[in-house]
């Protein structure tokens, strides 16, 4: 009972705290909420372009155009010898009657109709190979260059390194973006801490004298930090919920492939942003009061 | 449960010593000597006025008490406990066997007379029953029921002054240092503060008084500490104090 009395206690103090030096309290919040949506606007793109990763990767990573009039026999061969290289997950024989087939379908996809104006067009078979990971595709294609039923190699290994070093790019200048607004965010909240120190020093005193403990004294402090980043924490997350409808077709239509709106993705975008709020809050909260609460006796 | 009951300390037999200083000094960092070699014994039950003109090292002597400061040499024992070789967590429980009461009262202006009773409870965890229970006792004991719900603002400095000594009685203390309590009042305020010092020392609580009140001291016939630059120059039983300052 004594602890669930000592909780009661630190958060109507700390809530009491937060509006008793309210236009500190609120400037501090609205720091924390420009740092979370920034961190959520990190992962929202972020989530987009790891999306558009999966996406490349999920593709044939190598494909193989083969030399014409080979037998079954030759394509069974080369097949499963591809099939046991290392970081390879499958490997399909597409026929020339097959690939003309696909053509026809992607054309009839767009709304349109395959016409060679009358000419007979045979199209190349092929191999595709699926890799358990991007950077076999280097030594799958070069086993499948020394063969000589393969006329020619495409890889997506360009536009996967692509992507890889926008993503690292865009991840390396957000996070050095949140973590400079994070120091501000810090430094808002030691100070409004500090302020709420001082502004009670004499209830602290009283306190002191009356035999309070250190958990009594400090706990309001810090929970009150915290509460400033669970304040911003929700605030963060309701402009998410307002305008994630509205920016879906803009994902769509910058990453130009499914992004990532999956309830993991939110989930997961809520409980960081829920975390990074409180573990601020309680970290600003909790150095301002060791630096001014420590000296006492 | 009675007034006195609710006020009464408990854990310290008559005789036994509350405070005991040995060779006791204290040098701040400046290097100025607030006190030195101070041997004092204060049993349970005594009512002893700490005097001396200012810089003598009188608050020093009651920072030491409360265990505000520790001193750069010799040691104090408050109910037998060294206080220099208390753990941080294990200050609390002696503060609250010592009530103290100051000069400026130290009230919360925004909270009421209940409230800041009140206060001294709630924040060392005690539940709502509790403080309904002992703040209306220790009001009454110092005459404020009715006033229960006024704020310090609408009380003279005498009752203010009642505040705070109900609030330093809230946990039922071994000791009551009062810190020039009659410093801001009148002289018949002041007579009626000792005279509420003098029932609750009736009561078995030891109070310990800094004072320059030379007429108090003298009518009062009670043991003085006299301090003067940091040194204990006097302690007598039934003395009387010739201020020369």
């Amino acid at each position: 009972m004594r602890f669930f009395r000592f909780i009661g206690f630190a958060v109507v103090r700390a809530w009491q705290g937060f509006w008793r030096n309210a236009m500190m309290s609120l400037a501090t919040t609205a720091t924390v909420v420009l740092m979370l949506v920034l961190l959520s606007g990190l992962m929202i793109v972020l989530g987009g372009l790891d999306s558009g990763l999966r996406f490349i990767e999920s593709r044939v990573a190598v494909t193989a155009r083969l030399v014409d009039d080979l037998t079954a026999e030759q394509i069974d061969v080369l097949v499963a010898e591809t099939r046991a290289q290392p970081g390879v997950e499958s490997v399909d024989y597409v026929s020339p009657e097959a690939a003309l087939e696909r053509l026809r379908q992607f054309y009839a996809d767009l709304g349109l109709t395959l016409n060679f104006g009358g000419a007979n067009i045979t199209l190349y078979g092929s191999v595709e190979v699926g890799l358990t990971t991007p950077s076999a595709s280097g030594s799958v294609a070069a086993f499948l260059e020394e063969r000589a039923e393969v006329v020619r190699i495409t890889t997506r290994q360009g536009d996967y390194d692509k992507l890889v070093g926008i993503i690292d790019t865009i991840r390396l200048a957000g996070l050095a973006a949140i973590g400079l607004v994070g120091l501000t965010v810090l430094f808002m909240i030691v100070n409004t801490i500090r302020i709420a120190v001082y502004a009670r020093a004499s209830e602290i005193e009283i306190m002191r004298l009356v035999g309070a403990s250190d958990a009594f004294i400090r706990w309001p402090f810090i929970l009150e930090g915290i509460l400033c980043g669970l304040i911003g924490a929700g605030v963060t997350l309701l402009l998410v919920a307002f305008i994630w409808d509205p920016i879906q077709p803009v994902m769509v239509g910058v990453f130009q492939m499914p992004t990532a709106v999956t309830v993991d993705f939110l989930t997961t975008l809520s409980g960081v942003v829920l975390g990074v709020g409180l573990g601020v809050g309680a970290l600003g909260s909790w150095i301002s009061v060791r630096s001014n609460l420590a000296a006492s006796a | 449960m009675t007034q006195a009951a609710a006020a009464a300390p408990s854990g310290s037999p008559p005789g036994r010593p509350v405070i005991e200083m040995v060779d006791l000094g204290m040098t701040y960092p400046n290097g100025k000597v607030a006190l030195s070699d101070v041997t004092v014994r204060i049993p349970a039950g005594d009512f002893v006025f700490l005097v001396g003109p200012s810089g003598a090292g009188k608050s020093t002597f009651i920072r030491l008490v409360v265990r505000e400061q520790v001193p750069t040499s010799g040691w104090v024992a408050v109910e037998g406990r060294d206080l220099s070789r208390l753990r941080r967590s294990q200050v609390p429980a002696i503060r609250r066997r010592i009530g103290v009461v100051f000069q400026d009262f130290r009230l919360l202006p925004s909270k009421t007379v209940f409230e800041n009773v009140a206060f001294a409870l709630e924040v060392t965890g005690a539940s709502g029953a509790e403080i309904r229970r002992r703040v209306p006792r220790l009001l009454s004991l110092v005459g404020l029921q009715e006033h229960a719900q006024h704020l310090p603002n609408q009380l003279s400095g005498g009752e203010q002054q009642r505040v705070a000594i109900a609030r330093a009685l809230v946990h039922a203390p071994a000791i009551l240092i009062a810190d020039e309590p009659t410093g801001n009042l009148d002289p018949v305020t002041s007579w009626e503060i000792l005279q509420l010092l003098i029932q609750i020392n009736a009561m078995g609580t030891t109070v310990l008084m800094a004072t320059h009140n030379q007429e108090i001291v003298n009518a009062m016939r009670r043991r003085v500490l006299a301090l003067e630059r940091g040194m204990l120059v006097r302690d007598e039983s039934s003395a009387v104090y010739e201020r020369q300052y």
